[in-house]
């Protein structure tokens, strides 16, 4: 397995992420489209920590403070919907135009 | 090679059915197959600690999290949103094909990512030793700023989420 083919797979998560953000118009598909993206930079940071550190201790706890963002991300993203959809009665994008100018 | 390659071909399939169904509840289920077929990749790059805290966070918090409110919601199928249409939806993934292949073009031009990462480790690469010893000296201030973040998180889901105060 050379570096490459972690990046490849990185670049790939990523980019199926961004098509679940751009494309769909279910909140809750939204929300589990960014969690794909922030694993898909994990992966690229631990390869090439693998290649360039000496112990990877660096690269390891930075991965940490990703999960953990994106733990807290997770809570207050699904709150939100959770009062979005009480008040509004949808989860679609679409429908959500109140701020719109 | 053949680990990864499976783990690999395995988190993309399971990413594009999770972006593609239109019934949350699938999309969390295959969410969770590519999150396991992750961590296989994280023990791969010799990330034991990590792949154990993937498995724990991700599917363990995260997903359970989606699944509650998805229960919560109890959404009908006519409520899970209109897509867009078809020629639309097209065109944003041949954008994000154009996204991926604009990535991936400048790695495969670059003959320094020819080389192979799978050898031996260096000693205690990546042991939990030399993950808690980084977390608890030199990362001690963020790790403890990432504390407060999530009890703000945790404060902000209350409030958002319950009816009344």
């Amino acid at each position: 397995v050379i570096l490459r083919d972690y990046l490849v797979l990185s670049a790939a998560m990523f980019a199926i992420g961004a098509y679940g953000v751009l494309a769909r118009r279910n909140l809750l598909i939204l929300l589990m489209s960014v969690e794909l993206m922030l694993n898909g930079v994990n992966i690229a940071l631990l390869a090439f920590a693998r290649k360039y550190a000496a112990t990877g201790a660096d690269a390891h706890v930075l991965v940490l403070m990703v999960m953990g963002v994106a733990a807290a991300e997770v809570a207050v993203g699904l709150a939100i919907v959770i009062s979005v959809f009480r008040n509004r009665k949808t989860v679609d994008t679409g429908d959500l135009r109140s701020l719109q100018g | 090679m053949i680990v990864f390659a499976v783990a690999a071909a395995v988190s993309v399939i399971a990413g594009i059915l999770t972006v593609t169904r239109r019934n949350p509840v699938y999309s969390a289920i295959w969410m969770l197959v590519c999150f396991v077929s992750f961590a296989v990749v994280y023990l791969k790059l010799q990330a034991p600690f990590l792949a154990a805290m993937h498995v724990l966070v991700y599917t363990g918090a995260i997903l359970v999290l989606f699944l509650f409110v998805i229960m919560l919601l109890n959404l009908r199928p006519e409520e899970y949103g209109r897509e867009y249409p078809l020629p639309t939806r097209v065109f944003l993934a041949l954008l994000c094909l154009g996204l991926f292949l604009f990535m991936v073009v400048p790695m495969v031009r670059d003959g320094g990512l020819n080389e192979r990462i799978d050898g031996p480790a260096p000693a205690a690469y990546g042991s939990v030793r030399q993950v808690g010893e980084a977390l608890f000296t030199t990362y001690a201030l963020p790790f403890e700023l990432v504390s407060a973040l999530i009890l703000v998180a945790i404060f902000g889901g209350v409030v958002l989420a319950k009816r009344k105060l």
